[in-house]
């Protein structure tokens, strides 16, 4: 091997230096003296980045051979995952995929690549891979030894419709990683066995790469009994605290800090200190910083604000002792008379209104608390048992079952918690693929690839859930660009169309594959005979009616790409295959925010509209750099309104038209202009409720610069 | 007696607080926010209201390994650059804002100034927040001490002050204006920096909080130092302009000096003082005077111009904090329309 001598900036770049590159991609965000958009700088601040940075830092190999013995030798590489294949079908495969000419289509895009994703040397400063290199080694890792698959995952992901989420990508094949899987959901019930047992699992799966969200709702509230003497419980916020010091504690490997979310029952007395720690004036010991917090929402909350009754809250450790079940398991909305009756639960009172406007405050000041509406995500659930949470992002929405605990933390009884693994589609590219339906069923496999390899020893809850459900996240990603790249307004009558018929779409072909997994590993997921798939009930909505476009336009879409769209008697053989034969994976979509991934694979984040023409990033590892919206030229800008333009009814009709193929959940976030008031998003919530949706994510706002006050020149002050 | 006598006979023979130094015996008069007579208070006070902030929001220990990271030259420029605007906004906060109260010409344009002059105090103290978390007791006393030896910061701060306690109105706006949006931007140029190579973020995260009050408190000074030059003689004017100009060039001069003490090492005083003569453009045009340097002279480099901008549109995830995009909002109660399902 070679290696090129690093010129001057061999050491870290001290604050003095600037970067070439830095200031052609901030030009992105700068009008041109003729008051276009400065496409052109952005590509050449990715041309500069890999002339000045990539490629005198990427060490070079006189061939496959040595750079792979190199790396597995050298402790870079496991070893395992290359010998499973014959040698020749590795060099031809890595030959292919070099064929394919891979190139970065925006500065952001290469340089998240490099700075976050390519193995480096152990002393950081030398690249050892490049984008092909990551992805050939992705898809060996998720073969294991299965040429056809393997080779079927190096082209979905080369060809940027398929990409696995980041823990995935980041981590396949290296010998010093983290967890494969992102996601973690865990229970909390009200014993302090329970609540170590949590701390101790929040650390370890952020030391394993994970966002983890837990689950608050069954805690005692403030001022319950404990060993029946009253007023002693210090209720959630204390535990809140302890959580957001141990994910901030933990991080994986340092690349990137452990994060956690927290959910509450909109009906535990706590819930009002629960959503008072994000206060912007909340004293220091109940302020909650870094914590994602989200309340769980049942129909009868939104029914009494609209009688403008107050609404009642129970005390958890009552409703555990009255019913036997904790209050997250109990269907506050089923029993809420019979609760509102019962002498024996204690019970607080706000109003209704207020506490939506409680909600809608706090979102204006800090974006949280996400909302997880109870009744609606569990209507939709075809497995048997009660979803009571979801996940960092809000489109995890499993079923998972308590734990008991021995005094010393072990386990009596191991639970379900839920673990969940996620990859996306580019819609744009899926739609160009050669083979739709093996486009997705090839990322069923991958994704089940990952469940099946990780086993996470550390939270036997976790991984007795993953063992027994093989869920998996299938998402999707560049709806917006796709749609402005055919000149259709997001949201609008063709927009909403589209995104119905091709989630109809993608349910049918991430169903078949999951039954032919079924098939071929001779079983169905734990669970599978009591779930709504078993007596076939959950494929009624697709017998019963016929789905098909409604409007040329996108009939045309499909049949100008070569999609078949699955008929009723499609889904009737579908039907009677997986009552017969089961399917393997008890979830099999749940469509993420797509951050990092979205700009490695040059597409619009999930299947919102853009935030704006020109996305301004801040994170971590990166500092300060400009995105453009894919797809996007000088030409077609009218079809890029950002999400403040396109306003909240027309992303919930959008998102109303994916979540009834979506059998988990959508990270859906709003977006308002800071002249909107509580009162406004208080609209957007009832809406996003009475249109099926079943979660709502961060609330964003955008405030623009006070007249007189702005940067010349700004794009993104200007659009 | 018709509304305008009515009006007249409620306003004429009182005073707000602040009059009572010039006329003990005037009846005294509260606030009114329901009669607001410069539309531009009620704006820059909702503004303001709504950009509300404190440093205990933003997880600066998250900066803790990007510190451990620098050299200690770096630490030292660091640590420098923030006393230097510790000492600004201590001057702002306890002088420069509160001397303005007296010469209001609207009582809402008072309780503007009281909190801008609270939030001056905020920024001051945020500077030790970043101190606390990221460095010690020792280090912290030396830039103090720093602070307090430097002749140059000493001569900077009392620049201005002289004009604070001086005798003309006018004058404490310009002083005030330049302090603002000319003084203060040269020690932002180095966390703005920062955040474009991703070091010390969320420290960049809140001085971008400050940078975006701070346009806020520069243009506002601004604008009420026209409408006060309006009611000034054209000899009057003249003088001020004169004047404008001429403190402008001192503070620039001693700008340069101070900044290049600190940046010079590094090597980034050329970007800085174009950065400054960016921003004493700025200044002049919230004070309605044109340009005092040409465009080839003022072309900061981009990526510290992007992240200038004072709207909050940045992207950001849960792994980086809540950034600089949220504000408090305004409450308003849903009716039975919105609920009507």
């Amino acid at each position: 091997m070679t290696l090129t001598a690093v010129s001057q900036d061999r050491a870290p770049a001290g604050i003095g230096t600037r970067r070439d590159y830095h200031a052609l991609n901030a030009q992105l965000n700068l009008f041109a003296p003729d008051g276009s958009i400065q496409f052109e700088r952005d590509r050449e601040a990715a041309a500069e980045y890999f002339r000045q940075h990539v490629i005198p830092r990427t060490v070079r190999f006189g061939s496959l051979r040595e750079r792979i013995d190199h790396l597995i030798e050298n402790d870079y590489y496991e070893r395992e995952f290359i010998e499973a294949y014959r040698w020749e079908f590795v060099e031809e495969l890595h030959r292919r995929s070099e064929d394919a000419g891979h190139r970065f289509a925006s500065f952001l895009g290469a340089f998240k690549f490099f700075a976050s994703y390519a193995l480096k040397t152990f002393d950081g400063q030398r690249y050892l891979e490049t984008f092909t290199d990551r992805a050939v080694a992705t898809a060996l890792y998720l073969g294991r030894g299965d040429e056809g698959l393997a080779a079927a995952l190096a082209e979905e992901i080369l060809s940027g419709r398929f990409q696995p989420a980041t823990p995935t990508f980041l981590n396949a094949g290296k010998k010093q990683r983290g967890e494969l899987v992102s996601c973690f959901l865990l229970r909390i019930e009200d014993n302090l066995e329970s609540i170590g047992r949590a701390v101790n699992s929040a650390l370890q799966l952020s030391k394993r790469g994970g966002g983890v969200a837990l689950l608050l709702s069954n805690l005692r509230e403030t001022g319950a009994p404990i060993k029946r003497i009253e007023g002693q419980a210090s209720g959630v916020v204390p535990v809140m605290k302890i959580l957001e010091d141990s994910f901030s504690y933990a991080n994986q490997l340092g690349a990137r800090q452990g994060a956690g979310a927290v959910y509450l029952h909109a009906h535990h007395p706590d819930i009002l200190r629960f959503l008072d720690t994000k206060r912007e004036n909340a004293d220091e010991k109940v302020r909650i910083k870094t914590l994602s917090l989200g309340v769980v929402i049942p129909d009868i909350t939104f029914e009494l604000a609209k009688r403008n009754e107050p609404m009642r809250l129970f005390s958890p450790y009552d409703v555990e002792r009255e019913y036997g079940v904790p209050l997250s398991d109990l269907s506050v909305g089923e029993r809420y008379e019979e609760l509102v009756r019962n002498p024996r639960i204690r019970k607080t009172e706000i109003s209704a209104r207020e506490f939506f406007k409680t909600i809608a405050e706090l979102q204006f000041e800090s974006g949280y608390p996400y909302v997880m509406f109870e009744d609606t995500v569990n209507r939709a659930n075809p497995l048997r048992g009660r979803v009571t949470m979801s996940n960092l992002c809000s489109e995890i929405l499993q079923v998972g079952t308590a734990s008991t605990y021995d005094a010393a933390l072990g386990y009596r009884e191991v639970g379900r918690d839920v673990s969940c693994n996620l990859g996306s589609l580019n819609i744009a590219r899926a739609m160009a693929s050669p083979d739709f339906g093996a486009t997705v069923e090839t990322a069923v496999r991958g994704l089940t690839s990952v469940s099946e390899q990780t086993e996470i020893d550390a939270v036997p809850s976790v991984a007795a859930g993953n063992r027994a459900s093989r869920a998996i996240g299938l998402g999707q990603m560049n709806l917006h660009g796709y749609l402005a790249s055919q000149r259709i307004r997001y949201g609008g009558e063709e927009g909403v169309d589209f995104t119905n018929m091709y989630f109809y779409a993608v349910a049918y072909h991430a169903l078949r594959a999951s039954h032919r997994l079924a098939r071929e590993r001779g079983r169905a997921f734990e669970g599978f005979e009591d779930s709504a798939y078993a007596d076939g009930s959950f494929f009624a909505k697709y017998t019963e009616r016929v789905w098909e476009p409604a409007t040329p336009r996108v009939r045309a879409l499909f049949a100008d790409a070569g999609i078949r769209l699955p008929t009723r008697a499609d889904w009737a053989r579908l039907r009677d295959d997986v009552v017969r034969d089961g399917i393997y994976n008890a979830y099999l979509q749940a469509v993420p925010p797509t951050g990092s991934i979205s700009y490695i694979n040059h597409a619009t984040a999930s299947i919102h509209p853009i935030a704006a023409k020109i996305e301004i990033r801040k994170e971590g590892r990166l500092g300060r750099v400009y995105f453009p919206a894919p797809h996007m030229e000088q030409s077609n800008l009218e079809y890029f309104e950002d999400a403040y333009e396109v306003g909240y009814e027309r992303i919930l009709d959008t998102y109303a038209a994916a979540t009834q193929h979506v059998d988990q959940g959508l990270s859906c976030t709003l977006f308002f202009r800071d002249t909107a008031t509580t009162r406004d998003i208080n609209r957007a919530q009832i809406y996003a409720w009475r249109r099926g949706i079943k979660t709502l994510y961060y609330i964003r706002l955008r405030q623009q610069a006070l007249t007189g006050t702005e940067v010349e020149g700004c794009v993104s002050c200007a659009l | 007696m018709t509304i305008a006598d009515r009006e007249t006979s409620l306003t004429a023979p009182s005073v707000t607080p602040p009059g009572y130094r010039r006329d003990p015996a005037a009846r005294l008069r509260p606030i009114n926010w329901n009669r607001v007579d410069d539309e531009k208070d009620l704006e820059v006070w909702n503004r303001l209201t709504a950009n509300f902030w404190l440093p205990e929001k933003v997880p600066l220990s998250n900066d803790i390994p990007a510190w451990q990271r620098m050299s200690g030259e770096e630490r030292t420029l660091t640590m420098r650059v923030f006393t230097g605007l510790t000492m600004l906004d201590t001057i702002q906060a306890t002088v420069g804002e509160i001397c303005q109260i007296q010469d209001a010409r609207t009582e809402h344009e008072e309780a503007v100034y009281t909190n801008i002059a609270f939030m001056q105090s905020v920024h001051a103290r945020s500077y030790s927040s970043v101190f606390s978390t990221l460095t010690s007791t020792p280090e912290i006393d030396a830039a103090y001490r720093w602070a307090v030896d430097n002749d140059l910061l000493q001569e900077r701060g009392k620049k201005v002050l002289r004009h604070y306690y001086g005798e003309d109105p006018l004058k404490r706006k310009v002083s005030s204006t330049l302090l603002s949006s000319l003084l203060l931007y040269a020690g932002f140029y180095l966390p703005l920096h920062f955040s474009v190579h991703a070091t010390l973020t969320n420290t960049a995260d809140m001085i971008r909080l400050i940078l975006r009050d701070k346009a806020v408190h520069g243009y506002y000074s601004g604008y009420k130092y026209q409408r006060g030059l309006e009611r000034r003689s054209a000899a009057e004017q003249e003088e001020m302009r004169e004047f404008t100009y001429a403190l402008l060039e001192e503070l620039y001069e001693l700008e340069l000096r101070y900044s290049g003490a600190l940046y010079e090492p590094l090597g980034l005083m050329d970007d800085v003082a174009v950065f400054v003569r960016y921003n004493a453009n700025k200044a002049l045009m919230n004070l309605g005077y044109p340009a005092r340097f040409p465009a080839e002279e003022t072309e900061v480099n981009p990526e510290i111009l992007a992240a200038l901008s004072p709207g909050a549109d940045e992207n950001h995830d849960f792994f980086s904090g809540s950034g600089s995009s949220y504000v408090i909002g305004t409450a308003e109660d849903t009716s039975d329309e919105d609920w009507d399902f």
